[in-house]
């Protein structure tokens, strides 16, 4: 258990399935050198597959006894997809436009689909899921290499490449598949909560970019903080399958609200809910009856006496409200450790960034070509 | 090709020719040994023997396909021979493969096959050598391992900044993206050999400092894969210069997803540079005093059951680790040792955070305290038989 845990609250009542989170993270960490199959975030539809496929059938995890559970390791045709492009160059000559593979599985492949029956009582909601910075992890447990740790000063949980030899238990026994084979390096890599964003006081890419502002990233025991406020003093947040033993610390505010059923008639059928509390249990256990009860609770509070701290954080107003970070904690953790503060984005990749058309690109091949001369 | 084919006639003659794990004879040679391969001249007047390699079954790692693929495995037979001249020593061996496999840089889920040649640091004692897994606390092992993956890029910090890009992301398109890629492709290393110390499982640390140096191949041909090694008879780890050495030898199947301890391996094996000092040869290879059938009432009656799974039709247990094979790989001192002093070599490889409520040790004072109880109260006959009947349990060969 690290010294303090840095978290994520995620309200699943606000996420419209944009995934901007998901392209925020991909250009920042993983489009490039293998990772391109890799979503450390990914918005998949619930009740769905999934990204891996059927993930939460792969194993891993602990059981009650606390002890190791062997997984699955998935494969990256058949469960993760693979990430197809396009003819680009051919386009030129005159070719229709094709993708580069025959795509057969790949991330939201039944995006939206949910279940039940159109119109009666179909349903369903998206789940952002990221690497849980599990308390307990199960990708650590399972390295026989100790090339994962977690950091004492926030809790994030990360692969030493130099240790790590690609033997991919770490992935079977992740029961969040949140782990990933790199298979141009042969090794594991995962989110690492851009811990060098967050070590500048930025959030991590998917909380800064979510448009629908559904993310909050603090301290668990910061206690103004508002991740406090919603998992600790309210217990509205909820970790998703805490079932697997792992100590999960993203946090979700479960879906509260769905609309009515329809009858045979397609009349409404009064008091029904679409959404099955059974799904509900599943994912977040027996305490997402307490955390609809508050958030009902607080609703009504608002309506009716305009006041609810519980509603005025989920409103989201200010993002420097959302993310505590508390710059000044990290410079300090440098500091005492002698160590200087990261970037918030990988030095190496940004060489570029400031090419315009018509630059000399000399470390590409030794300056002969000019970039965008066959623009 | 006449070269090679006439190695491959040579050992398949001897293969048949030698008695099973008897030590290593290493012929002197005055020929380089800086780059050697399994057609190098060298191998047409070496003395080849028979070692068996005896499936790693002491951990069960938490890979579920994995340990139901594996579940049956044998053990198999390979041919080694040793070559050395005043600065290098050489190895071939030669194991029997039904598939090639290589790890591929676009799958998750290919594994490579490989080999490993594994030395002591400290071999002047041959009743206490490093736990043949991987070393242990105290007793350094050196390994030099080699792996068959198509091509990998270790991540570096040497700035190749602008080709870490994925190529649709570069302003390049035609002749100029093709010379992109094919600069990428420089980039990447197509021969997976390294070096590692380790003092147990979980301590293996890659040498990179280059105060190690080895060079290794591999070629498969004929259901087979011939492997060889030539490394300095001396370095920072190891010091070779003696009248005989421990070594001990592993191989992995891609096919059966083998990596890390999802391995065959031998015990430790003597290679013989001069005949008469048998100190070694005897520890090694010696002759099994003890009765094993009463051995094995012994086991019985003393609860080695309660803990360990002794025999393959034995329910797996989580309390220490398991035995099935230990008669392949471990050594006769070893065992007497792991009896009358369970905390001189305590396997670090139980991860506890993995099975919390199985203490395989505990930690007292920053060391290792086996929950194994102490045996050396035992009659020294009676641990004997134990250790025959310990010596017996081990796969059958393939």
């Amino acid at each position: 258990m690290s010294k303090r845990q840095l978290a994520m609250v995620m309200d699943l009542n606000k996420c419209i399935g944009c995934q901007t989170c998901t392209v925020a993270c991909k250009t920042q960490w993983t489009n490039r050198n293998g990772r391109e199959y890799m979503y450390w975030n990914n918005v998949e539809t619930y009740p769905g597959t999934g990204y891996p496929k059927n993930w939460m059938e792969l194993g891993g995890g602990f059981d009650a006894a606390g002890d190791l559970q062997p997984g699955v390791i998935p494969n990256l045709e058949a469960d993760y997809g693979v990430p197809w492009d396009y003819n680009y160059d051919a386009l030129q000559g005159g070719a229709s436009f094709e993708p580069n593979v025959e795509p057969t599985w790949g991330p939201n492949w039944d995006e939206d689909e949910g279940a039940g029956v159109f119109p009666q009582d179909n349903y369903f909601f998206y789940l952002p899921r990221i690497c849980n910075h599990c308390t307990n992890p199960g990708c650590l447990s399972a390295c026989p290499r100790d090339a994962i740790f977690k950091r004492e000063q926030d809790g994030v949980v990360l692969v030493d490449l130099d240790r790590c030899q690609g033997y991919r238990y770490c992935i079977a026994g992740c029961p969040y598949k949140k782990i990933y084979f790199n298979p141009k390096i042969s090794k594991s890599e995962k989110c690492i909560l851009c811990f060098p964003r967050i070590e500048q006081g930025l959030p991590p890419a998917c909380a800064q970019q979510c448009v629908g502002r559904i993310r909050f990233v603090g301290f668990l025991d910061d206690e103004e903080g508002q991740v406090h406020k919603l998992v600790n003093k309210y217990k509205v947040a909820i970790g998703l399958r805490t079932d697997y033993g792992t100590q999960p610390n993203v946090y979700y505010v479960p879906p509260t609200e769905s609309p009515a059923k329809f009858d045979a008639n397609g009349k409404i059928i009064e008091g029904s809910t679409r959404l099955p509390i059974e799904e509900l249990e599943k994912l977040f256990g027996p305490e997402v009856h307490g955390a609809i009860a508050t958030l009902k609770a607080e609703m009504k509070k608002r309506k009716e006496t305009g006041e609810s701290e519980l509603m005025d954080i989920l409103i989201a107003y200010q993002h420097s409200d959302m993310f505590r970070l508390d710059n000044n904690y990290y410079q300090q953790v440098a500091k005492e450790s002698g160590q200087h503060l990261l970037a918030p984005v990988d030095n190496r990749y940004v060489t570029g960034k400031h090419t315009k058309a018509g630059h000399v690109m000399k470390f590409f091949h030794g300056g002969d070509v000019k970039a965008g001369g066959h623009h | 090709m006449k070269k090679l084919t006439s190695t491959l006639v040579a050992l398949a003659t001897l293969a048949t020719a030698v008695a099973a794990d008897s030590a290593i004879d290493a012929r002197k040679v005055t020929t380089s040994l800086d780059k050697v391969s399994n057609t190098s001249s060298v191998w047409n007047g070496a003395k080849f023997s028979t070692v068996t390699l005896y499936p790693q079954t002491t951990i069960e790692f938490n890979d579920k396909k994995a340990n139901e693929i594996n579940a049956e495995n044998k053990a198999v037979k390979a041919q080694v021979a040793a070559v050395y001249n005043s600065a290098k020593i050489a190895f071939l061996i030669k194991w029997p493969d039904g598939t090639k496999n290589v790890q591929q840089g676009n799958r998750t889920d290919s594994y490579a096959d490989g080999f490993a040649v594994q030395f002591a640091s400290n071999y002047a004692n041959p009743a206490e050598l490093p736990y043949i897994g991987m070393g242990s606390e105290g007793r350094q092992a050196l390994i030099h391992l080699q792996k068959q993956v198509v091509k990998f890029y270790e991540p570096n910090g040497n700035g190749d900044v602008a080709t870490q890009v994925n190529p649709n992301q570069t302003e390049l398109f035609g002749k100029d993206l093709k010379v992109f890629n094919a600069k990428v492709d420089t980039l990447a290393s197509l021969d997976y050999e390294k070096s590692y110390v380790g003092e147990g499982f979980r301590s293996m640390t890659e040498i990179k400092d280059g105060s190690s140096n080895s060079q290794s191949t591999m070629t498969y041909g004929k259901n087979a894969w011939t492997g060889t090694l030539s490394r300095s008879l001396k370095d920072t780890y190891v010091d070779l210069n003696a009248a005989a050495i421990p070594v001990a030898f592993a191989v992995w199947d891609g096919e059966k997803m083998g990596r890390n301890g999802l391995k065959y391996l031998t015990a430790w094996t003597a290679v013989v540079f001069q005949k008469g000092d048998n100190t070694l040869v005897n520890a090694l290879h010696g002759k099994i005093e003890g009765d094993a059938t009463k051995g094995k009432e012994s086991a019985i009656a003393n609860g080695c059951t309660g803990c360990h799974q002794m025999e393959k039709t034995d329910a797996a247990s989580l309390m220490g680790p398991s035995l099935t094979n230990i008669g392949g790989y471990a050594t006769v001192d070893y065992l007497r040792e792991s009896l009358v002093k369970p905390s001189a070599v305590v396997v670090p490889g139980y991860n506890r955070n993995a099975h919390s409520n199985y203490a395989w040790y505990n930690i007292e004072n920053g060391k290792r305290v086996s929950t194994m109880p102490d045996h050396s109260w035992m009659e020294k006959a009676d641990i004997d038989n134990i250790i025959a009947y310990l010596k017996t349990l081990k796969a059958e060969v393939k």
